[in-house]
C-alpha cells in the first residue's frame, strides 16, 4: 500500500511540477534575426520585471503560421510577431483574438499607421520599414522605380522575387511608375517579365543582395531598409534612392492568440516591447525602426533606420488583404510571364 | 554466426523498430498527401504537377543536369582515378587525401567561392577579358553552367572515390595483357576497364546522379529562383506557399528518379556483363 501511494504520489508530483513552472511562463514566436540583440535588450529584462520565463520560438512567418494552426486548440504560443499579410492570413483562420488596447498604457504613442492596421485591433504595429531602390551613384541615376530598366542596367540589376515580402511592394511602385497601380500587379509582372534576361537575379534573401553589390556584379535593387546598414560600409558609392513614386514597404505586427494561456504575461510583454525605453534601445541598435512616435534618436541612427512621422506617412504600403487575397494570383501570373 | 535465426532478427528488433517509427512512417504519411485530392486518393495531384509548364520546365532541367554532371563526372574520373592507382603507394596516398579534401569543406563555403570566381570581377571573367576572348565580362552567375559547374565540383570526388576503390581490386595484369595482345587504349577501356569496374562506376554513378538531385544549397545560391531545380522547388512550395501537397509530389518525384537511375545503372551494368 505504501509502495503503491508513494508512486502515486511520485507521480502526482512528476505531472504538476511542469504544470505549475509552465503558469509563469510566457510562450512568444518570433523572426529568426538579430535574437542575440533581443535577448540583451528585450528578453533578459522583461525576465527580471515579470519574474517569468519566457520560451523564444522562431522561425520564418510561413513555418509559425503552421504551426499555430496546427496547435489552434490548445495554442502553446501566447503572442507572436509577424507581417501584416501573415497576421490577417492568422486572424482569417481564427487563431489570433481582439486586443485589449486599454491594457496596454503604451498603445496612445504608437504612429497612427500602427495602431489598427488589420482592423478590430487584431494586430498592433511594433515596427515598420521603407522598401526603396540601392543603386551606384557613380554608375547610374535612379528617380524613379522605371528607371531600374534602364539601358545601363540591364544584366545589372536584381529584383526580389514575388514570394518574398519586399516583391509585391517593388512591383506595385514599379506599376505606379508604369501608370497602372491595379492591385492585380498585372502591368509591372509583364513588364518585369520582358525585362527577364535582363535582371541577373530574382533574390529571396536581402543578405544576397548585399553579396552581389559588393562583388559589383549588380548596380541596383530594390531591398528593404532594414537590410541597408551593410551597404555604406562598402567601400562604393551607395544611394538610396527617392524615386518620384515615393518609397513603399512593410510592417510588422504583435497578435494574441486565440485561448493564450497567459494572455496577462503576453499582454505585459507587448506593452513593455511598446515601451519608448525598449523600442528605443531597439533603433539604437539598429535592429527594428520605431512604431512609437515618442522615440528620438541620433540623426546617424535615424539615416540607417524608417524614421520619422513625415518618413512613415509618405510610405505606400500595399494593404494586407490586398496581398492575402491576390498572393496565389501574382503567383501564377508571374510563374506564367516572368518563369524560371 | 548465430546459432538461430530468431536470435539474429531479435538483435536487429529494436533498430528496424526506430528505422520504422521515425522514417518509414512520417515518410509514408508524407508522401500520401500526394495521393489525396478533397479527401479521396486519386492520382490528380501528379497530373495537376505534370501538366503546370513550369513543373515541367524544372523537372527536366533536374533530370537533364543530373545526366550530365553524372556522365561528365564519369569521364574526369576514369582518367583521374586510372592516373592515381598507377602512382606508387605514398603519392597514390597523397593523391587520394587531395580528392577528400574538398568533401571535408562545407557545401555553403565552397559554393560560395564558386560566386566570386564565376562573378564579373572574377578569377574566369578576368582571364576571359584578359585573353580578349570577350570585351565584357561573360554572366556566368544564376546560369545552368553555373550550376552545372557547382555540382559537378561538389560530387566528382564521389565518383573518383568508387572508381579507385573498383580499379585497384581490377587484376594489375589485365591492362598489359590487353596492351601486349594489340588493343588500342579505347579497346582496353571498353573491353577490359569497363567491364572489370563497372560496380564501381554503377556505385559512384548513383551517388553523383542522387545527389544532383537532391543537392539543395548548390543550385540556391549559384542558380537562385532563374534557375530552379526539384529540390528548390520543393522548398518554395513549403516556405512560401505552404503546399505540403505539391512537396511531398516533387520528393515522391525525387525518390523515384534516384531508384531509376540506380536500377537502370545496374541493368546497363549487368547487359555489358551477358554479351
Amino acid at each position: 500500500m505504501l509502495r503503491k501511494t508513494l508512486a502515486a504520489g511520485i507521480a502526482l508530483g512528476a505531472l504538476t511540477a511542469p504544470a505549475l513552472a509552465a503558469d509563469n511562463t510566457l510562450v512568444i514566436s518570433v523572426y529568426g534575426f538579430a535574437q542575440d540583440e533581443f535577448k540583451e535588450l528585450v528578453y533578459d529584462p522583461f525576465e527580471k520585471i515579470c519574474g517569468c520565463e519566457l520560451v523564444v520560438e522562431t522561425g520564418n512567418s510561413v513555418e509559425r503560421l503552421a504551426k499555430l494552426e496546427a496547435r489552434k486548440d490548445d495554442p502553446e504560443i501566447d503572442m507572436a510577431v509577424m507581417s501584416t499579410h501573415d497576421a490577417l492570413a492568422a486572424a482569417r483562420k481564427g487563431i489570433t483574438q481582439s486586443i485589449d488596447v486599454s491594457k496596454l498604457s503604451n498603445y496612445d504613442k504608437l504612429y497612427d499607421i500602427a495602431k489598427d492596421p488589420l482592423g478590430d485591433h487584431l494586430g498592433i504595429g511594433y515596427t515598420f520599414y521603407a522598401t526603396s531602390i540601392a543603386y551606384r551613384a557613380d554608375k547610374v541615376k535612379i528617380e524613379s522605380w522605371a528607371d531600374l530598366f534602364q539601358d545601363d542596367l540591364k544584366g545589372r540589376v536584381a529584383f526580389p522575387n514575388v514570394t518574398t515580402n519586399q516583391g509585391p511592394p517593388a512591383l506595385y511602385m514599379l506599376g505606379k511608375a508604369l501608370g497602372d497601380d491595379a492591385p492585380s500587379l498585372s502591368a509591372p509582372i509583364t513588364e518585369v517579365g520582358k525585362n527577364k534576361d535582363d535582371i541577373v537575379t530574382f533574390y529571396v534573401r536581402s543578405s544576397q543582395v548585399a553579396q552581389l553589390m559588393q562583388q559589383e556584379e549588380i548596380l541596383a535593387a530594390p531591398i528593404g531598409r532594414f537590410a541597408w546598414g551593410a551597404y555604406p560600409k562598402m567601400g562604393l558609392d551607395m544611394a538610396w534612392a527617392t524615386p518620384k513614386e515615393g518609397q513603399t514597404g512593410g510592417m510588422n505586427v504583435m497578435i494574441l492568440t486565440k485561448g493564450a494561456k497567459h494572455e496577462d504575461l503576453a499582454y505585459q510583454f507587448m506593452d513593455y516591447w511598446l515601451s519608448t525605453e525598449i523600442q528605443t534601445k531597439l533603433a539604437e541598435a539598429l535592429v527594428d525602426s520605431p512604431a512609437n512616435a515618442e522615440v528620438t534618436v541620433s540623426d546617424e541612427v535615424a539615416a540607417n533606420l524608417t524614421y520619422g512621422e513625415e518618413t512613415v506617412k509618405n510610405l505606400h504600403l500595399l494593404p494586407p488583404a490586398v496581398i492575402l487575397d491576390n498572393r496565389e494570383a501574382w503567383l501564377a501570373e508571374w510563374n506564367e510571364k516572368v518563369g524560371q | 554466426m548465430f546459432q538461430n535465426r530468431a536470435e539474429a532478427l531479435a538483435l536487429a528488433l529494436p533498430a528496424v523498430v526506430f528505422a520504422a517509427l521515425v522514417f518509414l512512417v512520417p515518410v509514408c504519411i508524407l508522401l500520401s498527401e500526394g495521393f489525396r485530392m478533397e479527401g479521396a486518393w486519386s492520382l490528380g495531384a501528379y497530373w495537376d504537377f505534370f501538366a503546370n509548364p513550369l513543373n515541367q520546365t524544372v523537372f527536366w532541367r533536374t533530370l537533364k543536369l543530373g545526366a550530365m554532371v553524372t556522365a561528365v563526372s564519369a569521364v574526369i574520373g576514369y582518367a583521374t582515378a586510372y592516373a592515381i592507382v598507377t602512382l606508387p603507394p605514398t603519392a597514390r596516398g597523397r593523391m587520394i587525401g587531395l580528392v577528400v579534401m574538398p568533401l571535408m569543406i562545407s557545401p555553403v563555403a565552397r559554393t560560395y567561392a564558386w560566386i566570386v570566381i564565376l562573378g564579373r570581377t572574377g578569377f574566369v571573367n578576368k582571364i576571359i577579358v584578359g585573353l580578349g576572348l570577350s570585351d565584357t565580362p561573360v554572366r556566368f552567375l544564376f546560369t545552368e553552367t553555373a550550376v552545372f559547374i557547382g555540382l559537378l565540383q561538389l560530387f566528382l570526388p564521389l565518383m573518383i572515390l568508387s572508381l579507385i576503390s573498383a580499379l585497384e581490386n581490377m587484376p594489375r595484369d589485365a591492362v598489359p595483357a590487353a596492351r601486349v595482345l594489340g588493343a588500342n587504349w579505347f579497346q582496353v577501356f571498353v573491353k577490359v576497364i569497363l567491364p572489370l569496374t563497372k560496380e564501381g562506376l554503377v556505385i559512384g554513378g548513383t551517388l553523383v546522379f542522387t545527389g544532383s538531385l537532391t543537392a539543395y544549397i548548390t543550385p540556391a545560391i549559384l542558380g537562385g529562383s532563374k534557375v530552379l531545380m526539384l529540390e528548390t522547388l520543393l522548398y518554395q512550395r513549403v516556405t512560401v506557399a505552404n503546399d505540403f501537397a505539391s512537396a511531398s509530389i516533387i520528393a515522391m518525384i525525387l525518390i523515384v528518379m534516384s531508384f531509376s537511375a540506380n536500377l537502370l545503372l545496374k541493368r546497363l551494368a549487368t547487359a555489358r556483363n551477358r554479351r
